[in-house]
């Protein structure tokens, strides 16, 4: 069995038309700050912190996030995970997150930044229901070097696998090994450093939203030199992919896609979520 | 050994009707902008298509369907085939593979009755897995007696042969320089067919992020001879 470094348990619920805890739990180097209420919505916001600092050699993660019918909630990071060198062996963090038919989940964390010699591996579980509406970013950074070199970590694996009603939805799997990949070339990162992805699911999507996000990443991308693409999932819902050479510019571009969905999909207007 | 040979020279024919040639899988947006503009730029493309993305779908899919014939396990087929489906991410890269898919499942079917390849025509009629070219080819080459490494092999250049016909008429190259990019391409296709066979199932659909890019962008390029 698995000896987790830090394990979360997180089940929210909508109670009166507002969301709140059912059961929190969290032990070791993982916590959550008290839940945030960022408008009257009823929409709740949760923080995830590591006390630690950052994610260490071996180091195990887990969360496991349940939202209930109706329940609404934002999940976000206090700041960047970073992960130290890992010389023995790697570090992991797994996710799994179940949403029932009515609930609303986005899961917004900081960008990740991988030190030298690190290897790491993210594996992100989505189960949903028919009805229920998942919201999912990540930025991949060309990390840290004490010598300012790129890519110096050794290897970054993100996963993600999407289910609706039990039938794969999506699955993402992202590898970035810099020593045995020509990562700078065509095909691949293309001379860019740092690449961003959203995933939305959602019954509610139509082409007139994703025209609408494609415009807007336009927009935002301000002529800089950034690629980006936007297209519909095999189910309700659609996938960005942006090429850049900032987290700042990553940020900007999908932090506009993601208010106009919340306009959209929830009548909201976010709040800013970045804390420094 | 002659008989199989002459079956998968038709298999692996760059003419067959599968509907391949009406797709560029994001070739046509490096064409139009002008990223792609010869042999040369298009020999880097084919070979980050064949090595980071062909390998990690196709060839990995190819191994796993050998593995799941030779266990007899049809059900493994169809979940090899839906996750196929839903690690690609852009919609008309998948929407077309499903197509070939379909194409190849057709024709292949009338060419040969083996048994897996009828139950696997059951299955994506009953709608339970979404066909796919990887895994049409990995069946059909399975019941003329191919190994896995041959299957993966001539999968691979049937593909790569398809996508230099198409090349040569879009970026346009001539036809020579088109058979001698094939020529030259042979020992990167036999290192990648050899190196997919050694790939862990944990590396499945690994994407190329400038690949896929290209493949969603190519839904609003403004002058398309593809349908990806």
């Amino acid at each position: 069995m698995t000896k987790w470094t830090g394990e979360l348990i997180l089940s929210l619920e909508d109670r009166a038309g507002k969301t709140v805890a059912r059961n929190v739990y969290f032990q070791g180097a993982f916590k959550v700050m008290r839940p945030i209420y960022h408008d009257d919505s009823g929409k709740v916001c949760y923080y995830l912190l590591n006390p630690g600092g950052g994610y260490l050699d071996g180091d195990r993660y887990r969360m496991e996030i349940t939202a209930e019918p109706g329940a609404q909630v934002t999940l976000t990071t206090q700041g960047a995970t970073k992960v130290y060198k890992t010389p023995k062996d790697h570090a992991y963090q797994e996710t799994t997150m179940s949403l029932k038919s009515g609930s609303y989940l986005e899961y917004l964390p900081d960008p990740l930044i991988a030190y030298k010699n690190a290897t790491y591996r993210q594996k992100n579980i989505v189960r949903m229901e028919r009805g229920a509406t998942f919201l999912y970013t990540d930025i991949l950074t060309p990390g840290w070097s004490p010598d300012g070199g790129q890519f110096a970590f050794d290897s970054v694996r993100l996963i993600n696998e999407i289910y609706v009603d039990g039938e794969p939805a999506v699955f993402d799997n992202i590898r970035l090994s810099p020593a045995d990949q020509r990562v700078g070339g065509l095909g691949f990162m293309e001379g860019y450093t740092h690449l961003g992805s959203m995933i939305a699911i959602g019954e509610q999507t139509t082409d007139n939203l994703v025209d609408a996000l494609h415009g807007l990443l336009a927009e935002t991308s301000e002529g800089d030199q950034v690629k980006f693409g936007i297209s519909r999932l095999a189910v309700p819902g659609f996938s960005i992919r942006i090429l850049a050479r900032s987290t700042g510019k990553i940020e900007k571009m999908l932090n506009a896609c993601h208010k106009r969905i919340s306009e959209e999909w929830l009548g909201l207007t976010p709040a800013s979520l970045r804390k420094y | 050994m002659t008989e199989r040979l002459l079956a998968l020279f038709q298999l692996c024919d760059s003419n067959l009707p599968t509907g391949s040639f009406s797709h560029s899988f994001g070739l046509e947006t490096y064409i139009q902008d002008n990223t792609v503009t010869d042999s040369e730029s298009f020999e880097e493309w084919l070979s980050c298509y064949l090595e980071e993305q062909l390998a990690y779908t196709d060839g990995i899919a190819c191994r796993m369907v050998y593995d799941a014939l030779e266990a007899g396990d049809l059900d493994a087929v169809s979940a090899i085939g839906a996750k196929l489906h839903v690690q690609n991410l852009p919609r008309e890269t998948r929407q077309g593979t499903r197509m070939i898919g379909e194409g190849m499942l057709k024709l292949f079917s009338r060419l040969y009755d083996f048994p897996f390849l009828t139950d696997y025509g059951r299955l994506v009629k009953e709608k339970r897995t979404v066909p796919h070219p990887a895994i049409v080819f990995a069946i059909t080459a399975h019941g003329l007696g191919c190994s896995r490494e041959e299957a993966v092999l001539y999968h691979f250049y049937g593909t790569v042969s398809g996508l230099i016909q198409n090349a040569v008429r879009a970026i346009p190259l001539g036809q020579t320089a088109g058979q001698m990019l094939l020529n030259r391409i042979r020992p990167l296709l036999r290192q990648t067919a050899e190196k997919a066979l050694t790939l862990p199932d944990e590396d499945f659909g690994l994407v190329a992020p400038g690949l896929e890019l290209s493949q969603m962008q190519h839904e609003r390029v403004n002058v398309r001879i593809f349908m990806s």
